[in-house]
């Protein structure tokens, strides 16, 4: 493991307005634009529901697993620049930035096509990988 | 519309055990399968601290003066987990609101950028802790520039 290695990417095929509205039962968050598509055709968007932050997130958090495991994430600092939509297809990525001793920090992403939707940095315990 | 500043407002404070459905669900919902060992999935820092705080998405969204859909916008987090977070385990929860700028986007749009942070304590002390930034957009404008929550 090195500075510039890439983080292996996990992909979300097709953003589903199902999983949104779940998941607004489970956060108690009231803003309608995740779960009733007249909201967002108010605002000129058609319809399209758009995800939660946690969960674009999440995506990120999920890519950080598969590569250092459950129990590794220590840090998360992230910018949210576009909204994603149902159906989006997005991919999390990141690259480790630094190594510390036991700790890395890895720039992470999730793009939407070539487009950056969040991003931002990890830190991530490897004391295990070693 | 002019919103007095909640700069300051703290939360009452409480405690939040997180669930084995609310976790199985939340994890679902990231399309992950669930964690070993009764581990809860990292994005529970979102919906746990504030709930644990004595708070709601609600109360955050009247405190700072939502508008309708459009006006709240999701600017950033900054979590940090001490240890992993865990099914079953009753945490304790204190906080509020840190941070209130009056600001004027790209477009030159007015918003107010609030930030609150809550720290999360188990038996062993600090557990994690967050700060999350939101904007609340004071003018309709065309199209949107960020998600919540």
């Amino acid at each position: 493991m090195k500075v510039g290695d890439q983080l292996p990417e996990f992909a979300v095929p097709s953003v589903d307005p199902a999983r949104m509205k779940t998941m607004a039962a489970v956060l108690r968050d009231p803003y309608r634009v995740h779960w009733d598509r007249e909201a967002t055709r108010e605002m000129g968007l058609e319809g399209r529901v758009i995800n939660q932050g946690p969960l674009n997130l999440s995506y990120i958090v999920n890519m950080l697993h598969s590569f250092s495991g459950p129990t590794s994430v220590r840090r998360l600092t992230v910018s949210f620049g576009r909204p994603v939509f149902d159906t989006d297809s997005v991919v999390a990525g990141g690259e480790i930035s630094a190594i510390d001793g036991d700790r890395a920090t890895c720039a992470v992403w999730l793009k939407r096509g070539d487009e950056i939707v969040v991003s931002g940095a990890a830190v991530i315990d490897i004391a295990h990988l070693h | 519309m002019t919103v007095v500043s909640p700069l300051g407002y703290r939360f009452p404070g409480g405690t939040y055990t997180i669930a084995h459905w609310e976790n199985w669900l939340l994890t679902d919902c990231t399309t992950a399968e669930p964690l070993p060992d009764d581990l809860a999935h990292p994005v529970a820092l979102f919906h746990v601290p504030i709930l644990g705080a004595g708070t709601s998405i609600t109360t955050l969204f009247e405190v700072c003066g939502a508008e309708g859909p459009g006006s709240v916008g999701l600017d950033g987090y900054d979590w940090e987990y001490m240890r992993p977070l865990r099914i079953g385990v009753e945490y304790r929860m204190e906080g509020g609101i840190v941070r209130w700028e009056q600001l004027v986007d790209e477009r030159g749009n007015p918003y107010d950028s609030m930030s609150f942070s809550i720290e999360m304590f188990d038996a062993e002390g600090l557990a994690a802790r967050i700060t999350n930034t939101w904007r609340f957009r004071r003018r309709k404008i065309e199209d949107v520039t960020g998600e919540t929550s």
